[in-house]
């Protein structure tokens, strides 16, 4: 059961939400079907824990190298044989032999050199130390080296690697001397084997959760392109999570107020009696939004995974316009709506990123391009950090797309404290926004389209 | 469930020989989970593709445990008084009716409000009682004597709100009816739910179920499949079939065979008096396979290349 227990939290180190009910479940059905077979066992914790498809191959990969490992350890046999026994049984075995060959053999002094010597297999000795050295808390590859030093040691090393230091008195000591450095070199390398096994079933994960979390919090603007991929997902997934929790207000348009008048009407047929009602249903409107993106210079990046965003909620907001500007203002919603949405960024990045900015010129844009469609439906979001090189801000024509839209969100990159100095204006264009937001990390926009969709 | 044949569940691999006798030929995940929830009491959720069986498995059970079927059939919209109950509004209005001309005997003598109000209490309130309860499928599955098999069918076609209705039933094995109390199950029925996964289940309900995801069948097993329902099926043409099927399946198409598609197919092919499949027959009975324009037209091309791989 002990094995089941201890499967179950690897798996749910892997991601997978198992719950103790579910657990329960799991050592229910072992309990009637038995560990014996390892394909019905295989088939009964599937059952009982993975619920999602996506769980399935997580769940198999875990499940082969998890009991291989401990079907090794089974065929040691006796279960519950503790170390510290197997070795005074040897001790036993070993002094026998003693009396009966007479003294002309040496015999290894310290416990672990007898086991060896008798070629014992050492699997459930180092399972047991493994579990008393707590090795499913690994979580870093660098300390492999770490565990397989400590089980070493509590398999008594110490002592092994001191007999086979000592000065060596007579031949027959010098060959066993001999003998044991090739069965501890064995032995380590079986240790090592385990460390790596267990690693690969308990940390794998733990290290990516660890690294996914960090990321949450990091700056876009500072990430590395090599954690583009995992962001990807990221925000994806969190993308999705909003996506599902609105989507669920679209129900409460069939409910609402009896809508007395059209009842009446409805029943007029039935002489009065009402039987059939007629409710008023309650519109949720669907935000319409426009997005503005710098993509200049530091910008582009946070630009980049806001549009991700953005294209990843499609579900929830399906209309949705984009622009991206350095100097120029481009509508990029076409091209954003094609299948494959990161190649998209990417080739807008590459056309339009990096130029120098001016946000009087790119408004002026707008206002050729935009500013009749936008209505008082309209959620205008602007992405970008104010930074104008000394040029005309054209307030006038951001201050007219305040007075049509329904609101204006401004998202600034950079931190409060840095806004206005330098070339930022920020504070020419503040007064015409419903609200200015610091955007540095995914968390702020998530926070930001849950609001957004909250309110609207 | 009370189950009248205990040796029926006494192992997995009786249940799934006897499964084979009736015509049902199934891989041992599906005969386990069948055993743990005759075992356990616990719903099995069954995933997988349309067409590999998954109703099929409520019924053969049902036939198997000599228990009645009870389905419901989910769909958007469906509420509890499609699927618990629903108060049976004309004999109620009688009942008032009926009320109303025993009233009279009922306070005849009585002295003063009180006492008429008193004498009313006693008469006794079935008006929301099990007599005016139309037991509709869920209930009925609880009230049934000696159990039942019931067979949620596509569960998520059904609202969010409906599944999470079903919770105390899945867990608990009873229901609560505002007018009356909680109803219990009489003898806990076997549950089934079937999905197609046009949309993701909610956890909780989930957590609740065994959950047991039916494959497309691998060529052994479908060939096995063949062999019980299409009798008379020539050994060699009937591997070429399933051979074919199995490269179909590997094309990307937007409906993949199903195993009663590959049925339906032999069947054709049986009574046509095919001996061996040659580009023309195929292409003739393409449309038994395939349900998508676009992808007829994708094979159909591609017919002779891949009869090639299979002979």
């Amino acid at each position: 059961m002990r094995f089941v227990a201890d499967f179950i939290g690897a798996l749910r180190e892997a991601g997978l939400p198992v719950s103790p009910a579910e657990s329960l479940d799991a050592l229910n059905a072992i309990k009637l079907l038995g560990l014996e077979n390892r394909k019905t066992t295989k088939t009964v914790l599937a059952l009982t824990l993975v619920k999602r498809q996506t769980d399935q191959v997580i769940y198999e990969q875990l499940f082969d190298l998890y009991f291989t490992g401990v079907e090794k350890v089974k065929q040691t046999d006796s279960d519950k044989l503790l170390p510290e026994e197997q070795k005074n049984t040897s001790e036993a075995g070993l002094g026998e032999n003693e009396q009966e060959s007479g003294a002309d053999e040496y015999a290894a002094s310290s416990a672990l050199g007898q086991s060896l010597n008798q070629k014992q297999d050492m699997s459930l000795a180092i399972a047991q130390a493994a579990l008393a050295e707590k090795l499913s808390s690994i979580v870093l590859f660098t300390q492999k080296n770490h565990f397989a030093y400590k089980i070493m040691q509590r398999l008594g090393d110490e002592a092994l690697s001191a007999e086979i230091r000592a000065d060596a008195s007579s031949p027959a000591q010098k060959d066993l001397q001999r003998e044991l450095i090739k069965s501890r070199a064995r032995l380590l390398e079986q240790v090592k084997d385990y460390v790596e096994q267990q690693y690969m079933i308990f940390a794998r994960h733990k290290g990516l959760k660890f690294r996914e979390e960090h990321l949450q919090q990091a700056k876009l603007s500072q990430l590395e392109h090599i954690d583009y991929t995992l962001m990807q997902r990221l925000v994806q997934r969190a993308a999705r999570k909003l996506a599902t929790q609105h989507s669920r207000r679209r129900l409460t348009r069939k409910r609402g107020l009896l809508d007395v008048r059209k009842t009446i009407a409805a029943n007029a047929a039935f002489d009065g009696a009402l039987f059939h009602t007629r409710w008023k249903a309650t519109r949720v409107d669907r935000p319409k939004i426009v997005a503005i993106c710098d993509v200049s210079g530091s910008v582009s990046r946070v630009a980049r995974f806001l549009l991700l965003f953005l294209y990843s909620l499609q579900d929830v907001i399906p209309k949705v316009r984009s622009f991206v500007f350095a100097s120029e203002m481009v509508e990029v919603t076409q091209l954003l709506e094609q299948e494959n949405i990161e190649l998209a960024l990417e080739e807008i990045m590459q056309r339009w990123g990096g130029l120098s900015t001016d946000y009087g010129e790119a408004l002026a844009g707008f206002q050729e391009q935009a500013l009749a469609s936008i209505d008082k439906k309209t959620t205008v979001i602007l992405l970008g950090d104010a930074r104008n090189n000394q040029g005309d801000g054209r307030t006038d024509i951001w201050q007219k797309v305040f007075r049509q839209s329904k609101r204006v969100l401004w998202l600034n990159p950079e931190q409060r404290n840095s806004w206005d100095s330098g070339d930022s204006i920020m504070s020419q264009y503040s007064p015409w926004c419903s609200s200015v937001e610091p955007c540095r990390n995914l968390k702020d926009i998530e926070g930001i389209f849950s609001r957004l969709l909250k309110y609207s | 469930m009370i189950i009248k044949h205990q040796e029926k569940i006494a192992s997995v691999e009786i249940i799934q020989r006897q499964f084979e006798a009736l015509g049902y030929i199934c891989s041992s995940s599906v005969a386990t989970a069948i055993y743990l929830a005759c075992h356990l009491q616990k719903p099995i959720l069954i995933e997988g593709p349309p067409g590999v069986g998954k109703t099929e498995l409520a019924k053969i059970t049902a036939a198997y445990l000599n228990a009645p079927l009870i389905r419901m059939q989910c769909y958007e919209g469906l509420d509890e008084s499609k699927a618990l109950y629903e108060w049976k509004y004309g004999k109620q209005l009688l009942y008032t009716q009926v009320l109303k001309e025993q009233l009279g005997d009922v306070l005849r003598g009585a002295r003063g409000l009180d006492e008429s109000i008193a004498r009313l209490h006693d008469f006794g309130d079935i008006f929301y009682s099990q007599e005016f309860l139309e037991p509709r499928p869920l209930l009925q599955a609880l009230q049934s004597e000696g159990g039942a098999v019931l067979l949620i069918d596509e569960i998520d076609k059904a609202d969010q709100e409906f599944e999470a209705f079903l919770l105390e039933l899945l867990s608990d094995y009873q229901v609560s009816i505002p007018e009356i109390g909680t109803v219990k199950a009489k003898s806990t029925p076997i549950v089934m739910l079937t999905s197609n996964n046009t949309r993701e289940l909610g956890d909780a309900l989930k957590r609740r179920c065994l959950h047991l995801y039916i494959p497309f069948p691998d060529a052994a097993l479908e060939s096995r499949i063949l062999a019980t329902q299409v009798e008379g099926l020539d050994a060699q043409l009937r591997e070429q079939i399933v051979a074919l099927i199995a490269e179909l399946r590997n094309l990307p198409l937007k409906k993949s065979p199903a195993v009663s598609e590959t049925i339906d197919w032999a069947r054709a092919l049986l009574l046509l008096n095919v001996e061996t499949l040659d580009p023309t027959w195929v292409k003739e009975t393409l449309n038994l396979l395939l349900k998508f324009q676009d992808d007829i037209e994708l094979v159909e091309p591609e017919i002779a290349a891949l009869l090639k791989r299979v002979s």
